[in-house]
């Protein structure tokens, strides 16, 4: 597969439906390895984890839990992404996601945090696929 | 313009993370540079045997790195010698839009300009294009420059 991230997303909750509100939730861990690729150019001699990879976990983990629609998803916007703290080499990710349907589109939302802490909060917007004839 | 000694110079970025080739133009306020996509990047070491066009598309949010570290150079040189001994973060980004995939082949422009410097945090906005046809629209990036040394990985913790 083409990626920027080796590690896995590993599911450890849900996906859950909501049914008032149309949501779905999930979570994951992510362990990110001195192994990364990434690390060998961000920074050479200080290991931080690229603010775009910790959002490739989001997308990677989103996408495992994605609603079920007809015509499947595509990314089509990032509506936000606050970064919060540095992710290191060594660092297990929990990552909390939570679909919601917005019209024609579905928003996910995601809260990544380290041991530490809060690392990032992640927006993403979906378009819905045209429905196969 | 800068060459790729140039962008070397101006981004401690290294390979595989070094995503700006060539800065076609600089001002006080805006900058213009060109990225380069290819088979050979190493987002495509693990594709399967028979991959598809979408397996092939460049990774988005790598688009938006390329992005940034063309702004990221505008930064630098505004900062100038503020710049020295500090590292530039990511702070917070919005209204990213995605128009559409670019493949190997493609070379994509990205225009950044700055709307905004408070301190020692600036406010970029812009767009990439290919071939002319519009690919990223970046509502607002933040950035900021923090000593290196408060961003060193935690020490271990004794038991």
């Amino acid at each position: 597969m083409t990626g920027t991230v080796l590690a896995a997303a590993r599911p450890v909750r849900g996906p859950a439906h909501d049914e008032d509100s149309g949501a779905w939730t999930a979570g994951f861990t992510v362990t990110i390895t001195e192994d990364e690729p990434v690390f060998a150019g961000h920074y050479p001699d200080f290991p931080i984890f690229p603010g775009v990879c910790v959002m490739e976990c989001v997308r990677r983990a989103a996408e495992s839990a994605a609603p079920p629609v007809t015509g499947g998803l595509r990314l089509a916007a990032v509506e936000s992404t606050r970064f919060l703290s540095a992710v290191h080499p060594g660092d297990e990710l929990t990552v909390d996601i939570t679909w919601s349907p917005r019209g024609e589109h579905w928003r996910c939302a995601a809260k990544v945090a380290t041991g530490r802490g809060p690392a990032a909060s992640v927006r993403l917007r979906y378009r819905q696929e045209g429905t196969p004839c | 313009m800068l060459t790729a000694v140039g962008v070397r110079a101006a981004l401690p970025h290294r390979y595989p993370m070094l995503m700006v080739d060539r800065v076609l133009e600089i001002g006080d306020d805006h900058i213009r540079a060109v990225k380069a996509v290819t088979l050979n990047e190493p987002w495509y070491a693990r594709l399967g045997p028979s991959p598809g066009d979408d397996d092939l598309a460049y990774p988005d949010f790598l688009l938006i790195e390329s992005w940034t570290q063309t702004a990221g150079i505008l930064a630098t040189r505004l900062a100038g010698d503020a710049a020295d001994g500090q590292v530039m973060l990511f702070g917070s980004m919005s209204g990213i839009d995605l128009h559409r995939p670019v493949f190997p082949g493609d070379t994509v422009e990205h225009h950044a300009r700055l709307e905004r410097a408070v301190n020692d945090t600036m406010i970029f906005a812009g767009e990439s294009t290919v071939g002319g046809a519009p690919l990223l629209t970046i509502g607002q990036i933040t950035m900021a420059f923090r000593p290196g040394d408060a961003l060193a990985p935690p020490a271990p913790q004794g038991s």
